[in-house]
């Protein structure tokens, strides 16, 4: 009898065992199948990548000229051309501007909801926040589309020339940026700023400091690094964002650098409204042509993520 | 010199270094002032610029979503893309959730800190930095190209598996981590394996931290549209209500970027069908936003004060 009660807990034991191990490695396998999209998305991307320069394009036209037409569809013989110059240029100016834009005032914004705020009103502005974080870039490319496009139109087409087509440039590009990516830093910033033990702020008002000398020379140098964080991630999303940017940009093509105001007021490109708007329509060469534009924002993505991982790494307070 | 002139001159920098202190003491308390009014102020043009630009939207499209016309089957309503998104919203998330969690149950309960666990949080971190874009471009090469699974549901939903994988791990280690290290040690001095004390013990005690996950996920599907637009396509086939994965469905989202960007015009609607849809849609997308994120703060708390009392 004894024995037989053995024999059950031992084989029950034994299920267990099995099933203890089979779980652990169907975990290590999902944990796996993380790091094989990854690769795989580099992988695949950049075998398609490169293949448009052994087919006409060459990396110095691709880079530093501006006419983009890979399906050759405006030339009579139609020769395609690969000059993307333009489009990287448009994600270069677009973000940089949207990024320093938005960064004072999120860093503000961050500062009065960590240092100053009221309870009741964090509680209120913690949910608007996170609601605003989640707005989807469609919405905000529908806003951008109806109500800052005829705004800059208004504002400013009797300026720049051509009053129907004003508007839909990197100006308003800049304007949807900054919309997205504010919550972005802003919610970044909060978390580096409260990373900040309370010590080094009674510290500094121990020492006789004003609440905003405390703020700029305690609280802020001390969450430097975190707040560098968010203004790289910022940047990473600005240069990926694609819907609400390619609804409010409709150029064809880069317009002539001269006079500076065309180029943020009249019609113009980016890589992302290129490849939102065109991809599809293409095969063969041109549509490596694309291709070679998603590695190359994919390329910057990974970058931003590795400096903002070597600042994770320097900074003090986590 | 006499002890009074010396007394004078004594009083007299007193004075003069009173008023100095005096001075600099104004100076930084206008400082001060002029600072957190600075602050101030930028913090109310945000809070005014995201509520402003919240309500407006909903007020725009709120007509429409009385008008039940707006939910109708044709081109001029949008009754199919709602069922497209919350029919993919269904899919990808019973794709993805069993997998994040499986990952997230291996980094937290069987992984020791080392070379692999590193790996994999790089990776989460570089995969959640993609441009959404780019994972579609991706999704075209792989799903579509290489496995020939053509521009359906089926491709949409994979495509939003790898959007949705590091959103959902680290919001899955969040809540596992939340489990205190008593709990699982109770079960396993108990003489349960370790996938037994998983299941049992800490999987129900992070259930609060797991609902919650569900739903922010779902918030991030139901708004992605650029990742879809090549993987699921623009365009509706005659009958979408079917759970046929293979046949190409636009979402909302993706529906409110064509008939606003690319297709305005296409669908032989008039300027006031398409504002309608549009204005409509956005407002819809935020009003179903707004609930996710209640339901994500109520339902995790709920669930929470239903296991602590029984």
């Amino acid at each position: 009898m004894q024995i037989e009660q053995g024999h059950t807990v031992q084989r029950r034991s034994v299920g267990n065992y099995i099933a203890d191990y089979a779980a652990r490695y169907v975990f290590l396998l999902c944990a796996i199948l993380l790091v094989l999209v990854i690769v795989g998305i580099f992988v695949f991307l950049g075998m398609n990548a490169f293949k448009v320069f052994s087919e006409g394009a060459d990396v110095k036209t691709f880079f530093f000229t501006s006419k983009w037409d890979p399906t050759g569809a405006t030339t009579l013989n139609g020769d395609p051309s690969y000059g993307a110059g333009g489009l990287i240029l448009g994600s270069i100016v677009t973000t940089v501007f949207a990024v320093v834009l938005a960064t004072p005032f999120a860093f503000g914004m961050a500062l009065f909801f960590t240092e100053l705020s009221p309870r009741w009103l964090s509680n209120l502005l913690r949910p608007l926040l996170e609601i605003f974080t989640g707005m989807p870039s469609v919405v905000i490319g529908f806003f951008g589309l109806f109500i800052i496009v005829p705004f800059i139109q208004r504002l400013v087409g009797n300026m720049v020339g051509n009053h129907q087509t004003a508007g839909y440039g990197w100006g308003a590009a800049i304007a949807v940026l900054f919309l997205m990516i504010l919550p972005t830093i802003i919610s970044i910033s909060i978390d580096a700023l409260r990373a900040v033990p309370t010590s080094v702020r009674e510290a500094s008002l121990a020492l006789g400091s004003t609440r905003w000398q405390m703020m700029t020379r305690a609280v802020l140098p001390a969450a430097t690094t975190g707040l560098a964080t968010a203004v790289v991630l910022g940047a990473a999303r600005a240069i990926g964002e694609t819907l609400a940017v390619s609804l409010v940009l409709s150029g064809g093509s880069l317009p002539p650098l001269v006079p500076v105001f065309n180029l943020f007021f009249q019609p113009n490109v980016n890589i992302t409204q290129f490849i939102a708007s065109d991809f599809g329509e293409t095969s063969g060469a041109a549509r490596d042509a694309y291709y070679t534009l998603a590695f190359i924002l994919l390329a910057v993505s990974f970058l931003f993520v590795c400096i903002s991982r070597y600042l994770a790494s320097r900074s003090v307070y986590k | 010199m006499s002890v009074k002139q010396a007394e004078q001159g004594i009083s007299q920098s007193d004075e003069q270094r009173l008023a100095h202190m005096k001075r600099v003491v104004q100076r930084i308390k206008t400082g001060n002032n002029i600072g957190t009014g600075i602050l101030f102020t930028v913090a109310a043009l945000v809070a005014v610029l995201f509520v402003g630009i919240i309500v407006y939207l909903l007020i725009q499209g709120a007509p429409y979503l009385f008008n039940p016309s707006f939910y109708g089957t044709s081109d001029a309503g949008v009754g199919r893309e709602i069922f497209n998104t919350f029919y993919i919203l269904i899919f990808a998330e019973a794709l993805s959730l069993p997998i994040a969690l499986g990952a997230a149950i291996y980094l937290i309960e069987y992984s020791r800190q080392g070379p692999l666990v590193t790996i994999i949080h790089f990776a989460a971190e570089t995969l959640a930095s993609v441009p959404s874009i780019v994972l579609g471009l991706f999704a075209v090469l792989v799903f579509i190209v290489g496995l020939h699974l053509g521009t359906s549901r089926l491709t949409g939903a994979l495509t939003l598996l790898c959007l949705n994988f590091p959103l959902a791990l680290r919001l899955f280690e969040d809540a596992l981590a939340t489990v205190p290290r008593e709990l699982r040690e109770g079960g396993l001095a108990l003489g349960g394996t370790k996938w037994h004390v998983i299941r049992t013990v800490v999987l129900p005690s992070a259930l609060p931290g797991v609902v919650t996950a569900v739903i922010l996920t779902a918030g991030r599907i139901i708004g992605e549209a650029a990742a879809l637009i090549f993987t699921m396509g623009l365009t509706n086939p005659t009958n979408v209500f079917t759970l046929d994965p293979k046949i190409a469905s636009a979402t909302l989202t993706t529906h409110l970027y064509y008939v606003a960007g690319p297709g305005s015009g296409n669908l032989g609607l008039t300027s006031a069908q398409e504002n309608a849809i549009t204005a409509g849609s956005a407002s819809l997308l935020i009003l179903l936003l707004l609930l996710i994120n209640l339901a994500a703060r109520g339902l995790g708390r709920y669930i929470q004060q239903r296991i602590t009392a029984a």
